[in-house]
């Protein structure tokens, strides 16, 4: 229970940290905010008023303060290039990325895991050493780069994917609950609308994972390989325990508890990451619509994405590291 | 340099030397190398394909694929060099006067640098490029601000391990002032572990750099730095795939030499990852 306590006070913290960046970056580097936010053909007598409805004459710790009132309520600003409040652009971009990002993550954890596994039991076999150049190798491709590629080759050489957008034009008319298609087609029973989602999501999906995949499988092949030096393994093959028994009954559960960890961190940099990958697949999403943001001088809307990037990567690490403390007992005693 | 190469032990790892070698010297004599301006547009002859004239072909401007190559590899790399010596400095500062210090001084510290971990540096920069205005100092900016407490962090935890040891007792017992004791003991011993991480570190920063002039807030196009060439290049891969193929293999193959020779060093220079 301490532990919980602590951990999440220490989520505070960081939402504090992050909530003091984002006002710094909006409020304080991008110069004036009055004349940020009247725009850029305002007269002075216009950006003095905003300056006094604002609250820019107060001192900066207030200002900060009500900053993070505001932040609280849910009220992010209104965005100049949709002309509509933040919030509302976002609850609306979020879902095809996490979508994006989730799918990215199940190719991550369905390769890294087995494969992390296996390099670790083998570890300086000639099949540990192959793995350790691939990875090597995917940790040194430049996501758009290979994104690209793949589409230019799979999707457009060879027809084999769709090269871009969420669905096809046939079932450009449907639209679900939550935004998430792949769950509102079953939702609705409609199969092939599934399908395609899916079909849209492969290509990004894939370019999205690699890099994250190559640390993944170096991260889980170390974990695993501490498990493998410890005396209850030596006591379970001792005991005549088989080799199949020894990896996945004692090594796996153990060994990807604390690589759960580094997946959890993996998840935010994977959302940071769509930035890379959504422009180029024409995707909606938070990362394109960053994107927008930053050529249109969108200060307060690319700060909201920052923000409610952060703002996932707490989230996902505190659920993440509180499933780690409840999967081991030993801390379990401690705590 | 020598000692490095003795270091290989596959072709493998002596192919990665050559090559960081090689992308090294580019760096430095690249631009006087170049047989074209790199940055001279002639739209009479766009999208050329590789040929004895131009043995990477031209762009979508009619510009010299190779030239742009050559001149941009200074950009790309001395801005990786550039953020990983001002984080290393810094993150190396904070690291020891955490470890130093001690108690609530240290906790705070690293507190704050896990905090300040976290953050995707993708997005920190984006935040930054928009504060700042989209520029290569601006992306270099952002990694410094998000890279550095990976050097504190590492930094405190070698040192609080160095601090343990029997030979600082003696030199505390000698009066060794702590000045001293940071440059003669502290630094020394560190300085394997840290050389390991930054060069473990490049290519990473080197992907950030790129993938952020790609995504238009790092270097602008038309600057050859090699993530703006694919983001320039990327309406002509149908018909120029050399324009996006080129810069990518080059930052691929820098990216994956510097990673096999960290793992090199690891290797050879860290004792907790010796083979058994």
């Amino acid at each position: 229970m301490t532990y919980a306590i602590q951990r999440i006070a220490f989520s505070i913290l960081s939402l504090f940290i992050l909530l003091l960046t984002t006002f710094l970056l909006s409020h304080v580097m991008a110069g004036d905010p009055a004349i940020v936010a009247a725009g850029p053909n305002a007269g002075a007598a216009k950006i003095e008023a905003l300056r006094q409805q604002m609250g820019l004459n107060d001192p900066i710790f207030i200002q900060f303060f009500i900053y993070c009132g505001s932040i609280l309520r849910g009220d992010l600003g209104t965005s100049w290039f949709t002309q509509q409040p933040i919030a509302q652009d976002l609850l609306r971009e979020l879902p095809p990325s996490l979508e994006l990002v989730l799918l990215a993550m199940l190719i991550n954890l369905a390769v890294s895991m087995p494969l992390g596994l296996i390099t670790a039991r083998y570890a300086h076999s000639k099949f540990d050493d192959m793995v350790r150049l691939v990875v090597m190798a995917g940790a040194g491709l430049p996501v758009f780069w290979i994104a690209i590629l793949l589409q230019q080759i799979v999707a457009g050489n060879w027809g084999l994917l769709p090269i871009a957008g969420r669905l096809s034009f046939a079932n450009r008319s449907f639209s679900g609950p939550t935004g998430f298609y792949l769950f509102d087609s079953l939702l609705a029973g409609n199969v092939s609308v599934f399908f395609d989602a899916l079909a849209h999501l492969l290509l990004p999906a894939i370019a999205l994972s690699l890099l994250f995949t190559a640390v993944g499988v170096r991260i889980t092949r170390t974990s695993m390989i501490n498990e493998f030096r410890k005396d209850y393994v030596t006591l379970a093959r001792a005991k005549g325990a088989g080799e199949a028994r020894v990896m996945f009954r004692h090594v796996f559960p153990n060994g990807a508890t604390p690589a759960l960890t580094v997946f959890g961190m993996q998840f935010g940099w994977m959302l940071g990451a769509t930035v890379l990958v959504e422009e180029i697949f024409g995707r909606p999403g938070i990362g394109r619509y960053a994107i927008k943001a930053v050529t249109q001088s969108d200060i307060h809307a690319v700060v909201a994405v920052v923000l409610i990037i952060g703002v996932v990567f707490l989230v996902a690490n505190l659920l993440v590291d509180i499933l780690v403390y409840a999967l081991s007992p030993r801390k379990q005693r401690a705590g | 340099m020598s000692t490095l190469w003795t270091y290989a032990r596959s072709n493998i790892e002596r192919t990665a030397l050559i090559v960081a070698a090689l992308v090294i010297l580019m760096a430095l004599f690249g631009g006087l190398l170049a047989p074209f301006d790199p940055l001279k547009i002639d739209f009479r002859s766009k999208i050329l394909p590789p040929s004895p004239e131009h043995w990477l072909g031209t762009d979508g401007s009619g510009r010299d694929v190779l030239s742009r190559l050559l001149v941009g590899a200074q950009m790309t790399l001395a801005s990786t060099a550039v953020v990983l010596v001002v984080v290393a400095t810094f993150g190396c500062a904070v690291g020891i006067f955490s470890a130093l210090v001690g108690g609530a001084v240290d906790n705070m510290l690293m507190r704050l640098a896990d905090v300040w971990l976290g953050f995707p540096p993708l997005i920190l920069a984006l935040g930054f490029a928009a504060a700042l205005g989209a520029s290569l100092e601006a992306a270099i900016w952002a990694l410094i601000f998000s890279w550095w407490p990976n050097y504190a962090r590492l930094t405190r935890m070698v040192t609080v391990d160095i601090l343990s040891r029997k030979f600082i007792a003696s030199a505390d017992a000698l009066g060794v002032g702590t000045g001293a004791k940071i440059f003669r003991y502290i630094l020394p011993n560190a300085f394997d572990v840290l050389i390991v991480q930054v060069t473990l570190d490049i290519s990473a920063i080197m992907l950030a750099i790129s993938g952020l002039s790609f995504i238009g807030v790092g270097a602008q196009i038309p600057l050859p730095e090699w993530g703006a060439m694919i983001a320039d290049g990327r309406s002509y891969v149908a018909n120029g795939w050399w324009i996006v193929l080129a810069p990518g293999l080059m930052i691929f193959l820098t990216a994956f030499s510097f990673n096999i020779i960290g793992d090199m060093l690891r290797r050879e220079l860290d004792p907790t990852s010796r083979r058994r």
